[in-house]
């Protein structure tokens, strides 16, 4: 019954003139990254606004986990490419940048839940290690944040018990529990039904009107992308393509994002020579 | 010609790639080091929980099997030194022997390779995973040091632990050597008992305890090493544990043998 209000609700979004004058949390200034020879992404540059909800989208191999690893200290910092709540990631200390993560939360792919801790037990596990708090606050604290993803009641179940569902939600209240002014969540909607993925949507859009968070949301979902976004960065082959709210993005011209949101594949020719060349290793 | 020049590539890759992981390996330790010292100050310190839950799994876990190989090679000791001072009619001075060859290399060898085998392949299988499931990163984006988190609380534990288990091997075995000596000499165990502790020195036990001391860290590092570096989904974590396991073994019994002998030069 609640499920069923909540998917009628409909939460508003605020106007893209709206988040533009707020301040920018998160600045991505002409980013280049290569593994090897291999350049994965090419003069990226974009800004998050605070309560942002920004989109990245993109096929495979488009360099959308690579940005996000960028976005939140993964990468080998570079000075000047990244900054996060207006701090540089490349030229932070150690302990400094220690801080700033305690002021961002992620949540990865596949959960990355502790398989040797309990849903609470993985909750607290930010609290524990750098708030300090006593147990009681803790036991608290988990319960409130495992009540907003509703969560509550399965604390005390190990991450294997849990649905795909349940350890995306987890995974989500871990990276609220330390009440982040950021969070990202990679692919918060692969693996999920339609009606499991939508219930998340609208959780994601209930966390930023509850909390005012911004939020980075990495997916190749485009339902999801349009139902969630304020903005909607479309990466293609390590290049931004395109950067604007989900209603510009709909009657974009270029061909590569028609294709994207329309789930159109892409006509590849193919060299028989060439490949064949490849395949001998010339 | 192309034959000598991939051949000659390929080892210089593997070089390059084994002083790769033995200064990541150093850096590993410099890095644990630092964190059970400052950590605290930092409000970051290792936790005495998970270290002592680390203590449990590789040493109190590993009683059992540290007991029965331990009693196994006592005896093996035993019967072999009968034998061979057999020969000259010198089976009396048997317990020197087997006193000094259980405290100086039995004990932490044995010691050594039951633990490389049970908790190095641990260690490395449980980071591998880690690794994979990105659980390694979510420590990393939630501003926990996985070094401080997760390697300097299993680097104690080996360290402690191993030297606690060479301990009762060295009672174990010399007992058990003592049993099978004075039933097949015909003489009282507490003669044998009082014969071993007049040979043994304070340094000869220290001598093992230090060096099983070292063997636990080998163990350690190695295990993370392994676990960190892996790639390659199920296999990977199943080529880093075999991988590990051996590593860890070869470690052990070449540091032994130079240990040995640097300590008898």
């Amino acid at each position: 019954m609640a499920v069923a209000a909540q998917e009628t609700e409909i939460i508003p979004k605020p106007t893209l003139a709206e988040l533009q004058a707020r301040p920018v949390v998160i600045e991505v200034d002409h980013l280049d990254w290569s593994f090897g020879a291999r350049q994965v992404l090419f003069d990226v540059s974009m800004k998050v606004h605070e309560g942002e909800i920004m989109v990245i989208m993109g096929g495979s191999g488009s360099g959308k986990t690579t940005l996000l690893r960028h976005l939140v200290g993964l990468m080998p910092p570079m000075t000047d490419k990244v900054k996060l709540l207006g701090q540089d990631l490349g030229s932070l200390k150690a302990l400094d940048k220690l801080d700033l993560k305690r002021k961002i939360g992620v949540a990865f792919q596949f959960g990355a839940l502790f398989s040797s801790m309990n849903v609470a037990e993985n909750v607290k596990l930010p609290l524990r290690e750098l708030a300090h708090l006593d147990e009681k606050t803790m036991d608290i604290m988990a319960r409130l944040k495992l009540e907003v993803v509703n969560m509550s009641g399965f604390g005390h179940l190990m991450p294997a018990e849990l649905s795909g569902g349940m350890v995306k939600r987890a995974s989500i209240a871990r990276a609220i529990v330390m009440d982040p002014k950021l969070i990202f969540l990679d692919e918060p909607s692969s693996g999920l039904d339609p009606v499991v993925s939508s219930a998340l949507d609208d959780l994601i859009l209930r966390l930023r009107e509850a909390m005012g968070i911004s939020v980075v949301v990495v997916t190749h979902d485009v339902e999801s992308a349009f139902k969630i976004g304020d903005r909607i960065t479309v990466l293609d082959r390590g290049r931004i393509i395109a950067s604007e709210p989900p209603e510009q993005i709909r009657v974009n011209p270029n061909e590569r994002v028609q294709n994207l949101i329309n789930r159109r594949s892409e006509h590849v020719e193919v060299d028989p020579e060439e490949y064949l060349r490849r395949l001998a290793g010339d | 010609m192309a034959a000598v020049l991939r051949f000659f590539d390929a080892i210089g890759r593997r070089t390059a790639r084994g002083f790769d992981e033995w200064g990541f390996g150093a850096a590993l330790l410099i890095e644990s080091v630092i964190w059970i010292f400052i950590g605290r100050f930092y409000r970051q310190p290792v936790r005495f929980t998970h270290t002592f839950a680390e203590m449990m799994r590789f040493g109190i876990g590993a009683l059992p099997i540290a007991a029965l190989l331990a009693a196994t090679i006592g005896l093996m000791l035993a019967i072999q030194s009968l034998y061979s001072l057999g020969l000259f009619g010198a089976q009396s001075f048997a317990y020197i022997g087997i006193a000094l060859s259980v405290t100086r290399e039995f004990s932490p060898l044995i010691m050594g390779i039951l633990i490389a085998g049970r908790s190095g392949s641990a260690i490395s299988a449980r980071l591998a995973t880690m690794t994979i499931n990105q659980e390694v990163d979510a420590l990393q984006v939630m501003g926990i040091n996985p070094v401080r988190f997760l390697v300097a609380p299993m680097l104690i534990a080996l360290v402690i632990m191993l030297p606690c288990l060479a301990m009762l091997a060295n009672l174990v075995s010399i007992g058990a050597a003592g049993l099978y000596v004075s039933v097949s000499l015909d003489q009282t165990f507490g003669s044998y008992v009082y014969q071993t502790l007049k040979i043994l020195k304070t340094d000869d036990v220290l001598h093992g305890i230090i060096k099983s001391s070292f063997f636990g860290l080998l163990i350690g590092l190695i295990g993370v090493m392994n676990g960190a570096g892996v790639s390659g989904g199920a296999e990977g974590v199943g080529r880093v544990t075999t991988r590990s396991v051996v590593q860890a073994i070869t470690a052990i019994v070449v540091s032994d043998m130079v240990i040995g002998y640097l300590s008898t030069h």
